[in-house]
């Protein structure tokens, strides 16, 4: 050993550095991925697709023959959700007009709120136990861009983009301990930033620090992306608190944080390309 | 001592060896998780062929497949598999070269060390962001190794199958 670190290891040495600083200078400096990731994940992509059909195919099967009994009470609940749910949209529908009708009155300019999206299947989950991020069959061929929104059918919000190359790009997740967003408690206006803790990434929650001193949080309260630094449109629904603590000096809490979106169903996301929000 | 052609042929069946584990864990281990981590395989390939090789194919072979890691799969920073992976193969071939034989028994230890290496380093990067989670950290290790123990066998009969093809004479 003593012999190969004499003969070698300085040229070992030197191959690492000069590979590691190549590796990070490229990542650093391209906004896209740098060429030789992005050549990796081209080669590689038809794989993954072809298995990620086939992983598919077998899930959906497994699926049709789920618990009927399961299903039923499934059912049974959406029902009931729905009914609720179309009380508050003949709510809000009445809102929405006395909304617009004070602004006409107020010559103020209609709300107005743009999303250029684009779909996009996912192709692999996290390639690393210390990481949780996605895969997806979109890239730059599709004007994805790094720091672009991505988000469920629903409108929940499930990362954003890391990494993009030419038909491939990486969302980091909101857990991921690398992710950090403007948010804002719905029903209070409080702000804060909802950020990735690896304690809590394991159990599929984040973290919401910074909060004022004098912030009242429920359990339960809805929080959403605060649009602050132009990066994400407002609004997006992050997820909900699910218990509030002090940190470890006992003068400062944060919240932990449930995600709305359901990261282990989610087999299609939405990229958001683009945004105008009018407030 | 092998003549050139052969050791050509060695590498090249090692490389078809690492790419078969390389599309195994891209496209079946990381669907699979068994205590809440899937099996990553890729401490094991360097730990085992480095146990079997010494310490200077196995750094080298650290090297390359910490490149196409860092390529391909989603990492700290930018060369985190690139730094490690050679100090993985570095430690094994020292295990492997004066406390345990390579073998059944050593591609464990070695294949453990190889995740201790690893997860200490990506702890140490955690902590130098700020968080200093120990107990998860530790915890997740602990799943980590025992989950790519489990699939070390694989590795070390693909790769001593290998060597003993190439090294008949030894």
């Amino acid at each position: 050993m003593k012999d190969f670190l004499k003969r070698n290891g300085l040229w070992v040495l030197f191959a690492v550095a000069v590979i590691a600083v190549s590796l990070a200078v490229m990542s650093f400096f391209t906004t896209t991925s740098s060429p030789l990731a992005n050549a990796a994940q081209v080669i590689t992509s038809p794989f993954r697709t072809a298995f990620t059909a086939v992983a598919d195919w077998f899930n959906d099967k497994q699926a049709y023959y789920a618990d009927y009994k399961a299903l039923e009470e499934e059912n049974q609940e959406l029902r009931d959700q729905i009914a609720k749910m179309e009380r508050s949209v003949r709510q809000a529908e009445a809102d929405s007009a006395e909304n617009k009708r004070l602004r006409e009155l107020l010559n103020l300019r209609p709300q107005e709120e743009k999303w250029e999206l684009e779909s996009a299947t996912i192709l692999e989950r996290s390639s690393s136990n210390w990481t949780r991020s996605f895969t997806l069959s979109k890239g730059t061929d599709c004007g994805i861009a790094v720091h672009d929104a991505v988000i469920t059918s629903e409108g929940f919000l499930v990362g954003t983009v890391s990494k993009v190359g030419t038909n491939w790009c990486t969302v980091l997740c909101i857990t991921d301990t690398d992710t950090s967003l403007g948010a804002l408690v719905f029903r209070t206006d409080e702000i804060g930033v909802a950020e990735g803790d690896f304690q809590l990434m394991d159990e599929g929650q984040l973290k919401l620090s910074y909060l004022s001193p004098e912030a009242q949080l429920l359990n339960g309260d809805l929080i959403v992306t605060s649009g602050l630094g132009g990066y994400l449109p407002s609004g997006l629904v992050i997820g909900s608190v699910e218990e509030v603590k002090l940190d470890d000096s006992g003068s400062t809490q944060y919240a932990v944080l449930s995600p709305s979106a359901d990261f282990d169903a989610l087999t299609e996301v939405f990229v958001i390309k683009d945004f105008t929000v009018v407030e | 001592m092998l003549a050139r052609n052969e050791t050509i042929f060695k590498w090249s069946l090692y490389g078809a060896a690492t790419l078969a584990l390389f599309l195994l864990q891209g496209l079946v281990l990381q669907r699979i998780e068994l205590w809440g981590v899937f099996p990553f395989l890729f401490p094991v390939e360097v730990a085992i062929l480095a146990s079997y090789e010494g310490p200077l194919p196995g750094t080298v072979f650290g090297l390359v497949l910490g490149v196409c890691c860092d390529l391909t799969v989603t990492a700290a920073i930018p060369c985190f598999y690139t730094l490690i992976f050679p100090v993985v193969g570095l430690a094994a071939a020292a295990i492997a070269g004066s406390v345990i034989s390579a073998g059944p028994v050593c591609s464990l230890a070695c294949s453990a060390a190889g995740f201790l290496v690893t997860d200490l380093f990506y702890a140490l990067i955690l902590w130098a962001r700020g968080q200093d989670a120990w107990a998860a950290v530790g915890y997740l290790t602990l799943r980590e190794t025992c989950v790519g123990l489990l699939f070390s066998p694989l590795v070390f009969l693909l790769y001593s199958a290998v060597y003993k093809k190439c090294h008949v004479d030894d």
